[in-house]
């Protein structure tokens, strides 16, 4: 046994060697706390996103009661002015698909796209429907509302179809209770969100890690590169673009990168107050480099974005190469998020417990 | 008896918690190994067939009841279920079929079981010598290898993986501080690598047996603690009781029963080994050698490349993430199309193949597959596709690295070939 307790004394002695001989003054990293992170996510980030998105559906709805009373071109210009603001504010809150607006399927009745109009045309002249249902996942939301507010000669179909007006109401209707009954499941979660801060899978790190990268991929490939035509031998499909009847394409892009570049900064989307978020996890880490790339990234896409003038449409024929430039400035970001960032975090994007080995 | 309730703990985890369904019925597409391609999954629910056969074959071994059908039995599932998809492999999975095989040739039904009550001529008290030296010696590869594997510079000197992993606990309560300085990084990797090493010996003298088990115990109770491993710390720790003698067995036994247990000491004759017997175990120990050690053979970065990786008791020794963008090229119009993986693969299946060689390769073929011969329609546009090229651009990620190229867009992957060469068309890794 002395063998032993001398074999273990050395053994002690070179680890705290070693140990010793690594911890150099002046490298002492600067605190960090997934808790307080996930902290300020919930409390300045995602509840105040949540709490405008309701102020602005619930504006969308009462000026749409305004319209339904009194149907003129002006007040439906208000309404398309309150869905314009509404559906920008929706891209403040989309990245964070999980806790209450994954189990409800919030974002999925909320923003999908593009929508059927075959079929929103064949609810309304059938004039019963149940918008709940799966098979209507296209017929709702924000963007069958970019048809229904702005195809061409909308006041005519509002005036002249009750149904086209019901089914608009109720469209409106359903966005107003869902938004409101996520705001209050949101609130109840909030707790268990900010202590969630392990590196399983399911913790709310996690997932606001993978969120944030899926969302940031949508952004690029549902946004941008399936209407330039990069997943269709380079033929354009514009009949995939976002809100191509309102033609605002590149606001709601804009406005969904820099929500993701303010949340990465841990930085509130209405005031830009500076807080805890990724940024400072990778300063935490020593990779100041790759948080500089990251926000330099963004700040080109956006600059970017800013660069162009007319619709996003009338780009794709004017204009192809610079949105294909986009596109590859868009792409490089994703290495750098998904690859760089999520490794450095130690955060496992495997459903099972098996990484690592 | 006690591999046997560890495997039904493990295989029911595995069922309850939907992975059959997730990573064996749900894919469209899946990773075979080399040389076992013919092995594919059974349709839709069919597949929990073998799962039910292994519970049963696992109660079979922990009763000792048709010993060597069950184990038999279990050997085979297991080993089946393990080679559809390599995207799942892990060192543990491959560990168990390796113990299953083994336990198949030993008579662990001898004793304390079932069939040695209901079959009289099975029962026997002695077990050649071999037969649990085969174990051990199993056991010794495991840890010498792991061990072997972790002399290398990103453990010992930079301390990765372990930092990136162990910084990202820190609010576990009390230690979590702890496990963010530097120094306990470098300090777990070295006595990680220490332990692995030299394990083997403590446990196989008898002087320091008892604290070597307690060190094992120790390590694995933290390993299971810290790091997403599932069963695998469990096995090592019950495994590693192999090493302790016959009366300390007894001994536990009997505290384990309430009533007193017969030892006979008589019992039947050993049977003789056989010539063949010997040379089968000599080919075993040999390939089990061998193996770990083909990675020689490559040129290279073994984690960079991992030519020669699996099966070689590589464990924890790497972070890496990868991004993978594939692309079909029409030759004819020089037109590209940019794949979605989530159309092919899981999400796992996705994050394994994007960082694996040999998988880039073959997801490569399977794109290939899909789209010769289709005619693609965009709008007007008619494509028929015609022997089109499939290319990726790929970054990956290693122990904390920046990311670098590791595939570059100009390879036809469809074209190259998939064997165990050393492959060429990798980008080479800058430290």
């Amino acid at each position: 046994m002395r063998n032993l307790r001398r074999i273990s004394i050395v053994l002690c002695i070179s680890i705290l060697g070693i140990a010793a001989s690594c911890h150099k003054p002046g490298t002492e990293a600067t605190p960090f706390d997934k808790a307080s992170l996930l902290t300020n996510f919930s409390d300045n980030l995602i509840a105040p996103s949540l709490w405008m998105l309701e102020q602005t559906v619930n504006n969308m709805d009462s000026e749409f009661a305004n319209f339904q009373a009194n149907p003129t071109q002006a007040n439906l210009e208000s309404v398309r002015a309150a869905w314009k603001d509404a559906y920008l504010t929706w891209q403040t809150v989309k990245p964070f698909d999980f806790g209450p607006m994954k189990s409800y399927g919030f974002k999925a009745a909320t923003g999908t796209y593009p929508s059927d109009t075959a079929k929103i045309e064949a609810n309304i002249s059938a004039g019963s429907y149940t918008l709940a249902s799966a098979s209507n996942i296209d017929a709702i939301g924000f963007h069958s509302l970019d048809f229904l507010l702005h195809r061409v000669n909308a006041l005519s179909y509002f005036v002249g179809n009750a149904n086209y007006m019901t089914y608009t109401a109720d469209v409106i209707a359903k966005l107003k209770s869902e938004t409101t009954t996520i705001v209050a499941a949101w609130t109840a979660y909030a707790p268990t969100f900010k202590q969630s801060t392990g590196t399983e899978t399911t913790s709310a790190f996690s997932e606001l890690v993978n969120e944030f990268n899926r969302d940031y991929e949508i952004v690029k490939v549902a946004k941008l590169g399936i209407p330039i035509g990069k997943q269709s031998l380079g033929i354009q499909m514009p009949e995939y673009l976002e809100a191509r009847n309102s033609a605002i394409s590149f606001e709601l892009l804009r406005q969904n990168v820099l929500a993701l570049k303010l949340y990465y900064n841990g930085n509130a989307f209405s005031t830009e107050n500076e807080g805890v978020g990724f940024d400072d996890y990778l300063n935490h880490l020593d990779r100041k480099p790759l948080h500089e790339t990251i926000n330099a990234n963004f700040d080109a896409i956006l600059a970017k974005i800013d660069s162009f003038s007319g619709s996003m449409e009338a780009n794709m024929s004017t204009n192809p190469q610079a949105l294909d430039e986009l596109y590859t400035l868009m792409q490089g970001q994703v290495i750098s998020l998904k690859t760089d960032m999520t490794s450095a975090f130690g955060v496992l994007i495997t459903y099972q417990d098996n990484d690592g080995d | 008896m006690i591999f046997g309730a560890l495997m039904l703990f493990g295989i029911s985890r595995f069922m309850f918690n939907g992975w059959v369904d997730q990573l064996y019925i749900q894919p469209t597409h899946y990773f075979t190994y080399l040389g076992f391609d013919w092995v594919k999954p059974l349709e839709g629910n069919l597949m929990y067939v073998p799962f039910v056969l292994m519970i049963l074959s696992a109660i079979g071994i922990i009763l000792g009841l048709f010993y060597r059908w069950s184990a038999s039995i279990f050997f085979v599932c297991f080993t089946y279920v393990e080679l559809l998809d390599k995207s799942n492999y892990l060192n543990h999975y491959y560990f168990v079929s390796l113990i299953a095989f083994l336990m198949i040739w030993l008579p662990a039904n001898a004793r304390f079981s079932l069939d040695a009550k209901f079959f009289p001529s099975l029962s026997r008290t002695a077990m050649r010598q071999w037969q649990i030296g085969i174990l051990k010696f199993q056991l010794a590869v495991v840890y010498i290898f792991a061990g072997i594997a972790k002399v290398d510079s990103d453990w010992l000197f930079e301390a990765q993986p372990l930092k990136t992993w162990l910084q990202a606990h820190h609010n576990i309560p009390l230690i979590g501080s702890f496990l963010q300085e530097e120094w306990v990084a470098y300090a777990f990797s070295w006595t990680g690598c220490l332990y692995d090493l030299f394990i083997v010996f403590f446990l196989l003298s008898n002087r320091f047996r008892p604290t070597a088990y307690f060190f094992v115990v120790f390590f694995h109770l933290v390993t299971w603690y810290l790091f997403p491993i599932g069963v695998f710390p469990w096995v090592m720790i019950f495994s590693t009781l192999i090493f302790f003698s016959v009366s300390f067995h007894e001994r536990i036994l009997r505290l384990l029963s309430s009533k007193q247990l017969q030892l006979r000491s008589s019992g039947n004759p050993l049977p003789m080994p056989r010539k063949l017997v010997r040379l089968v175990l000599i080919i075993y120990v040999m390939v089990q050698i061998l193996v770990p050690l083909r990675c020689l053979l490559y040129r290279g970065d073994l984690f960079w490349n991992e030519e020669g990786y699996r099966f070689s008791w590589r464990v924890m020794l790497m972070h890496k993430e990868g991004h993978a963008t594939f692309y079909l090229v029409d030759k004819k119009t020089k037109r590209e199309l940019e794949i979605q993986n989530a159309d092919f693969l899981t999400k796992t299946q996705e994050d394994q193949m994007a960082t694996q060689p040999d998988m880039i390769l073959q997801y490569a073929f399977m794109l290939k597959q899909h789209y010769d011969g289709e005619v693609l329609e965009f709008g007007d546009y008619k494509f028929p596709i015609d022997d089109p090229a499939i290319r990726a651009k790929i970054y990956v990620s290693l122990n904390g690295r920046p990311s670098q190229l590791f595939v570059d867009k100009k390879h036809d992957l469809s074209k190259l070939p998939y064997n165990l060469a050393h492959r060429t068309w990798l980008e080479p890794f800058k430290k």
